[in-house]
Parts: C-alpha cells; sequence; structure tokens
C-alpha cells in the first residue's frame, strides 16, 4: 500500500499536473488515514531542521534584498569592468555563484536576471549568453554550502553534516567547475560579444547607489548575514543546529528592522515578511518526508537499497559513481527535492555493507554533486532556471526547452565528469 | 452626502477607440482608469492607463531594475517610440475586469471605505446597470475639504 501510494504521489508530482505541495500532502494525510503510519511516526519522519533552515534564510533573505544590495553588487560589477559584454558576462556570473552560495538561487536570479536583461538591451546584445551563464553558475554556487541548494540542506540536516563538512568537501570543486563551465561559455559566445562604446557608456550611467534603499537596513542585514555564516561556521562546537541559527538570525533581523517602529507598523512589516516564505515549499517538504517516512517504515527502501548494492557489487567506487551519475540524469530532467528525499534514507541503509555510516561520506557527496549539478541538465532542471526562463520570455527572449537542453545537458555532463574525478582522487 | 453629487461624467471607452482618446478622457477628467462599455451600453470591464503602459511599453525587467535607471538610456527612447506607436491602435485589446461600482444614492464615506478595502483610487458610479461616471479619492478629499 505504502508503496503505490509513493509511487502515485511521486507520478503526480513528476506530471507537474497539480501543484506539487497539494500533492506531497494528499499522498502524506492517505498514508496516516489509510494506516500505513500512525500520528507519530509521521511526525517524527518531518526533518524539522530543514524546515527551520530553509525558513530562517528565507525571511533574512526577504529582508535583506528589500535594502537592493543585490543590485547595487551586480551594477556594481558592471562597471568596474568598464562595461566590455565579456567582463560583464563573467562579473555577472561570479556575483550569481556566490550569492547562490550564501542565499538561494532562486531569489539571486529573480535579483540579477532583470539587470542583465536591461544591461543587454543598453549594450544592444542578445542576453542569452549572459543568462545560460548565470543559470549554470546560480547551480554551481549553490552546490558549495550546506545553505545553496535545497538538497544540501536535506542531506547535511538527515546526515547531521555541517557548514564547514560542505565548505571543505564540495567548495573545493566548485570553483574549477565553474572556470570550466565560463572557459567554454566564452568560447561558444563570449569572444563574439561586442558592443558600441556609446553603448558601453549607457552602462556607465547606471545609478547603483539608487539601487540601494535604506542604509540602515543593509547594514543590520549584512551584519546578520554575517553573523549567521559565523553561526554556521561554528554550529558544531556551539552544539547548535543550522535551522536553530538561521532562525536566531531571522528574529533577530526581523527585530533590528522593526526596532524604531510602533506595534502596528511592526506587525505590518513582520506580516509582510512572513508572506515572503515559500509556504507551499515548506509545505511540500512536510509532505514529502511524511511519504518517504511511509515506504521506509514499509521496508521498501532497504529492499531498493539491496538492488542497488546487488547491482554494484557493494563495490563503494561503483555505488558512488551510480549515485552521482543517477542523481544528475535524474535531476536534470525531474525534481531533485523529492528524489533526493528518498535517496537519503536509502544511502542510510546501505551502511551495514560498507561498514557503518562513517564510511558513507563518498555517497553523500556523491549524491549532492550529481542532484544540485544535474539541475543545469535541462530548464526545468532546477527551479533558478525557470524563473530565469520567464523573465526572458516576458522581454521577448524566448528560452527555448531542447536548444537550451543541447547546449546545457553537454556542459552539465562535464560538471559530471569533473565530479567523478574529484570524488574518486579524493574519496575513494 | 450621496456619490451623484460628487461624481466625476466621463465617456466611456468602447469597441474600437483608440488608446489615444482614452489617454485623451482619463487625462482631462484626472482619472487613471475608464469603463469598458459594449456597443449595447453595459460595462464589460474597464481599461487603466497603468495595464496599458505596462503591457505595451514596459518590460517587466526595466519595473524591476527601475531606481537604477540613468538620465540618457536607449531603453527609455525605445519606451518613447512604443507610446507613440501605441496611440493610434485600438483600446480592446487591455481590457481588464469590470472596477468597483457602487450606485450615485450610495453614500461617500461607503465608497472611502470600499476604496481602502480594494487599495484602489477610484470606483465607478452605475445606476440600473448605466454608467454615470467615477468618483475619486481626489474627489473625495474635495467633499471633505468643503465641510465646515
Amino acid at each position: 500500500m505504502s508503496s503505490i501510494l509513493f509511487v502515485a504521489t511521486y507520478a503526480v508530482i513528476v506530471s507537474e499536473k497539480v501543484n506539487r505541495a497539494i500533492v506531497s500532502l494528499l499522498g502524506a494525510g492517505l498514508m496516516i488515514m489509510l494506516g500505513v503510519l500512525n500520528q507519530e511516526t509521521a511526525i517524527s519522519g518531518i526533518d524539522f531542521n530543514t524546515l527551520g533552515l530553509l525558513i530562517g534564510m528565507m525571511v533574512i533573505v526577504a529582508i535583506t534584498k528589500r535594502s537592493g544590495v543585490f543590485q547595487f553588487v551586480a551594477v556594481w560589477s558592471a562597471k568596474k569592468v568598464k562595461a566590455s559584454p565579456w567582463g560583464i558576462l563573467l562579473m555577472l556570473s561570479l556575483v550569481t555563484a556566490v550569492f547562490s552560495a550564501l542565499l538561494d538561487n532562486v531569489t539571486t536570479v529573480l535579483l540579477i536576471a532583470p539587470v542583465t536583461l536591461l544591461i543587454c538591451h543598453e549594450l544592444d546584445i542578445t542576453p542569452y549568453p549572459f543568462l545560460f551563464a548565470e543559470i549554470f553558475s546560480s547551480n554551481i554556487g549553490g552546490t558549495a554550502t550546506l545553505i545553496g541548494d535545497p538538497p544540501n540542506i536535506m542531506i547535511g540536516s538527515a546526515v547531521g553534516l555541517t557548514f564547514n563538512d560542505f565548505l571543505f568537501n564540495l567548495a573545493p570543486v566548485v570553483p574549477v567547475i565553474l572556470l570550466v563551465t565560463l572557459g567554454i561559455i566564452y568560447v561558444a559566445w563570449g569572444r563574439k560579444l561586442q558592443a558600441t562604446d556609446a553603448a558601453r557608456s549607457h552602462i556607465m550611467q547606471f545609478r547603483e547607489g539608487d539601487a540601494i534603499t535604506d542604509t540602515s537596513l543593509l547594514k543590520q542585514s549584512l551584519f546578520v548575514l554575517f553573523l549567521v555564516i559565523c553561526g554556521f561556521v561554528m554550529a558544531r562546537p556551539l552544539h547548535l543546529e543550522p535551522a536553530t541559527v538561521a532562525m536566531f538570525g531571522a528574529a533577530l533581523l526581523l527585530l533590528m528592522s522593526n526596532f524604531r517602529n510602533n506595534a502596528e507598523k511592526q506587525s505590518e512589516n513582520v506580516h509582510q515578511i512572513f508572506g515572503k516564505v515559500e509556504w507551499v515549499t515548506i509545505f511540500f517538504f512536510v509532505g514529502l518526508f511524511i511519504a518517504v517516512k511511509g515506504i521506509e517504515e514499509a521496508g521498501l527502501l532497504e529492499i531498493l537499497a539491496d538492488q542497488a548494492l546487488n547491482l554494484t557489487g557493494g563495490d563503494m567506487t561503483l555505488t558512488a559513481m551510480t549515485i552521482l551519475w543517477v542523481s544528475a540524469i535524474a535531476s536534470a530532467l525531474v525534481d531533485n527535492i523529492p528524489f533526493v528525499a528518498t535517496m537519503i534514507p536509502l544511502i542510510k541503509s546501505m551502511a551495514p555493507t560498507f561498514g557503518g555510516t562513517e564510511n558513507l561520506f563518498p555517497l553523500w557527496w556523491s549524491l549532492a554533486l550529481g542532484a544540485c549539478l544535474g539541475g543545469n541538465g535541462s530548464l526545468v532542471g532546477a527551479s533558478a532556471n525557470l524563473i530565469v526562463a520567464g523573465f526572458a520570455e516576458r522581454s521577448g527572449h524566448r528560452i527555448r526547452f531542447l536548444p537550451f537542453m543541447a547546449a546545457a545537458f553537454p556542459l552539465m555532463i562535464l560538471s559530471i565528469i569533473i565530479s567523478s574525478a574529484y570524488i574518486y582522487l579524493r574519496y575513494l | 452626502m450621496k456619490l451623484k453629487q460628487i461624481l466625476i461624467p466621463t465617456r466611456t471607452a468602447n469597441p474600437g477607440m483608440t488608446v489615444r482618446e482614452v489617454f485623451t478622457e482619463c487625462g482631462r477628467a484626472n482619472l487613471p482608469a475608464l469603463p469598458f462599455c459594449t456597443r449595447s451600453g453595459r460595462i464589460a470591464g474597464r481599461v487603466t492607463l497603468k495595464n496599458i503602459l505596462k503591457i505595451s511599453c514596459l518590460p517587466e525587467y526595466m519595473i524591476e531594475s527601475a531606481r537604477i535607471l540613468g538620465e540618457e538610456m536607449s531603453c527609455m527612447e525605445d519606451i518613447e517610440s512604443k507610446a507613440r506607436q501605441l496611440l493610434d491602435t485600438p483600446v480592446d485589446p487591455y481590457v481588464q475586469e469590470p472596477a468597483l461600482s457602487l450606485s450615485s444614492e450610495a453614500p461617500a464615506i461607503k465608497a472611502l471605505a470600499m476604496m481602502e478595502q480594494n487599495d484602489t483610487s477610484y470606483l465607478f458610479v452605475v445606476d440600473e446597470g448605466q454608467y454615470q461616471g467615477a468618483v475619486t479619492m481626489q474627489s473625495l478629499a474635495k467633499l471633505f475639504s468643503s465641510f465646515g
């Protein structure tokens, strides 16, 4: 029964015919109502650390973006390279990668893509290479840290991996992948990008200072963001969960940004900021965690893990490579969140074969690299891709699914080849 | 105080009317929108200046990046040129859902409350399906300022 419910839930999520939060909550509700899970077990399946971390960071980002810092940095970086088209592409890609590593990919591209389209309009050049590079930079940058991409948050929380673990284990390969990707984008498009001096002078007229809407909010946001990052780095010695750090940071920033407001204005601001939290994603996670708990309790994941191990012969190298490649290809084609939610307990149940949970690290890094980088393989591979494509389409520069995939999929495969080499040389 | 005492009589937008005519009437009556009526006189929707300009001239990325725009930019020249081309096109594709409406016998305070509730600064006055005119926040301000 649990398997049927789970497969049906998964199939409807993948079909994208019904909102994914509705489907996952219906699947979870049915698992409880049909007796597959009792209430307590269902609740125990929900990873509140993942939810807390996501909500805390969403609140911090919602307040920070009001200050205009993202647009300021984007325009400032474009002017620093004297508005040369390739220089701008490079700078915006790096800015996107860094912001995506420290914040979330969707917010980053939501703020960078409009500036990119405006710059390209002024330079009178096609925005396609810029947007393509930003999609890749966003997903590659997000791979580097615990908070960069939801799969990393889920893996970190489920396995107890810290911010530093991700930084030491995933961040070293990220600049390599980013540079190789940008190198190929240069050869394919970048070297041909040209703009007249008159057009470049338009970019130099941008008023990046005007992007900053509230200087004190900017200082408060950057201060809290710095504290939160320090909190993530120090989480293990302080015996704190990342969710605690993020939620505390969110509450502190809410307090600081409302300090001088009266009760009515505070209430209005807090209501508005909480409205910016992506509750659809949060409730999607809740339903998904319960649905995965259902098949875990039924023993289905152990059976799947045994079959996977039979295929790889219990060989660590083969298992890690299989997880990396299957995750990448699956994440390019379907939502990587349900995939990772299913893979986590599946990999955990492989522990006895590999001599304990402490030997599973190569598998976790393979899953994280595959799931995050795989998102680059197609337009539907990650939410950030769809956001960029939406902006492009609404401004008359449609990014078509197949031509994008024709360029993106091989480039994604290249990033997985680099990741395979990295995993093999470092861990196997 | 009833709405009939403060309403602003205006023309309606009709099928085939140009954007220029709508802009001229809105400018004359100091209104952000006009009701769109079918040939039979029934209100089928409304046309707003904001919607016409946003759909036809102003790309989303410019709205998102509004604060950083400089003084002499090609995107602004493009918008001016698009706006010029737009003036002689029919207004029909820009019709939106009808705006709030009240009868001319409704009290002015009710109009104010409904504007607040719906976060708008105008509403149409309609009696038995026939458009009578519009009431704006400014016309309410004028009324209140006349109180002794």
